[in-house]
């Protein structure tokens, strides 16, 4: 909630870094930016300007080490995704407490409903799906195997998506026959195999997306990158909870699938055909079911107590009722 | 029993407090968790003006799908624990048949009713979800 640091990162250190880094940020000031589910984002701010660390919380786990979020920063900005340019990267027992890395800091927002209702980013939401085909596009031109220690799942990725789910479910240890029905469907009907695998950015979606006036600032958020089907990331981007209560915008609330994936294909992507798009997109909302019912057991087991996480669990129905729309809607 | 108002009521008294008289009061990063918290309450109550009933039919669809015969007659009770803690159950049991693909024959059945499960779930969490 932006309130001070007390067992957080130390600012002089954070500002050693900078400086080493060859920025010249002269006395830093941390504040806690909320919201990151699995790591710590803080924002670091002097006279001299704003800059981002995000690091793991002491002692916690992570999908894609925060090495590797760094490293795939770097390949997107070469690549011309709009990110925050990567700074510095320091590992465990460095200058931050735990591994973490200093990113620019890039003005915009990334609130879900200020940018669908508000006036102001009225030209920034005409922009955007254009501006997310290509970024989208670009992200899947990148060669997975150039990102030292990817997460790079064995085998056919829509299996290995499965297996992925059905063992995060058992780690929850929450009962979900109507996803387990859903993932059934799809672990007996996956789409052929992609003819490549692509750098996945994993969590595609509007809430992870900096808007400025101008539209698309930069792709935040990469912790759930790996390597798979492009597809997965377009459907995740268009399950209806990221649509935010705008229905029929499939693109994040904003706009329609066609622009989209015209621009994608513009931009070098290849659009996948109607019935693999609709797979990923099941699988979306299992995914989102799961993580739902995970976070609903963060609090619940102590982790990370919230009303808000807590409020998640009776959320769940939401993406199942669209997963069993989505398989069983023939 | 307790005096009026009920727990719902309390709940909607609750609600009602946070959203229309805190939240303009609250700082901007506090609207939002604000609103959880007011939503919440909303869901509980219509949790509870719910009763034991979508439990119960809960408990019947999944021993159905999952082929078991119903043991014992469906008797609705006025506490909810026993009615819950036997519809997870029946819940975990089911979930494990399906991902066991014992049930594959009649998948689409499954779904199908597994759909009800979700609407009843929706009808208390977030109504109009599944129009």
């Amino acid at each position: 909630m932006g309130a001070a640091v007390t067992d957080g990162p130390d600012a002089a250190l954070v500002s050693a870094a900078l400086s080493a880094a060859g920025e010249e940020p002269g006395v830093v000031r941390l504040a806690r930016i909320p919201g990151g589910a699995s790591r710590e984002v803080y924002l670091a701010e002097s006279e001299a300007g704003r800059w981002v660390l995000r690091r793991d919380p002491p002692g916690a786990e992570s999908f894609t080490p925060l090495a590797v979020e760094h490293q795939i920063l770097g390949a997107a900005a070469a690549a011309g995704v709009p990110v925050p340019r990567p700074i510095r990267f320091e590992g465990q027992g460095g200058s931050f407490g735990s591994a973490g890395f200093l990113m620019e800091h890039v003005a915009g927002d990334s609130v879900a409903p200020r940018l669908l209702r508000r006036e102001e980013y009225e030209s920034a939401r005409r922009a955007l799906p254009e501006q997310l085909g290509r970024a989208l596009a670009r992200i899947h031109a990148i060669d997975p195997r150039s990102v030292t220690d990817l997460p790079m799942p064995e085998g056919d990725p829509a299996i290995a998506a499965c297996e992925l789910w059905e063992s995060e479910i058992d780690r929850v240890g929450e009962p979900l026959p109507a996803v387990e029905a859903g993932l059934r469907w799809l672990r007996l009907n996956p789409p052929p195999p992609p003819s490549r695998q692509a750098l996945v950015h994993g969590d595609f979606r509007l809430g992870n997306f900096i808007v400025d006036d101008d539209g698309l600032a930069a792709v935040i958020d990469w912790e759930l990158a790996h390597a798979g089907d492009p597809a997965e990331d377009i459907g995740w981007l268009t399950i209806r909870s990221w649509r935010f209560g705008n229905d029929d915008l499939p693109v994040a609330g904003i706009g329609a699938l066609e622009p989209f994936l015209a621009a994608y294909e513009a931009a070098g992507g290849v659009a996948p055909a109607a019935e693999r798009l609709r797979w990923w997109e099941a699988m979306g909302n299992v995914k989102w079911a799961v993580i739902c019912a995970r976070q609903a057991h963060d609090h619940l087991d102590g982790r990370r107590v919230s009303h808000e996480l807590a409020s998640l669990g009776r959320r769940i129905c939401e993406p199942e009722w669209d997963l069993l729309e989505l398989v069983g809607g023939g | 029993m307790q005096d009026r108002p009920t727990a719902p009521e309390l709940l909607d008294a609750v609600a009602g407090y946070l959203f229309a008289e805190l939240r303009p009061t609250v700082v901007r990063e506090q609207r939002f968790p604000l609103l959880v918290a007011a939503n919440l309450c909303a869901v509980v109550a219509r949790e509870l003006r719910a009763g034991s009933d979508p439990d119960l039919a809960d408990l019947a669809l999944f021993r159905e799908a999952a082929g078991t015969p119903p043991a014992e007659p469906l008797v609705p009770v006025v506490a909810s624990p026993e009615a819950e803690a036997d519809a997870r159950r029946a819940a975990a049991e089911l979930a494990k048949l399906i991902r066991e693909g014992r049930l594959d024959g009649r998948l689409a059945e499954t779904v199908s009713m597994l759909r009800e499960h979700v609407r009843r779930k929706l009808e208390v969490a977030r109504p109009g979800y599944d129009v």
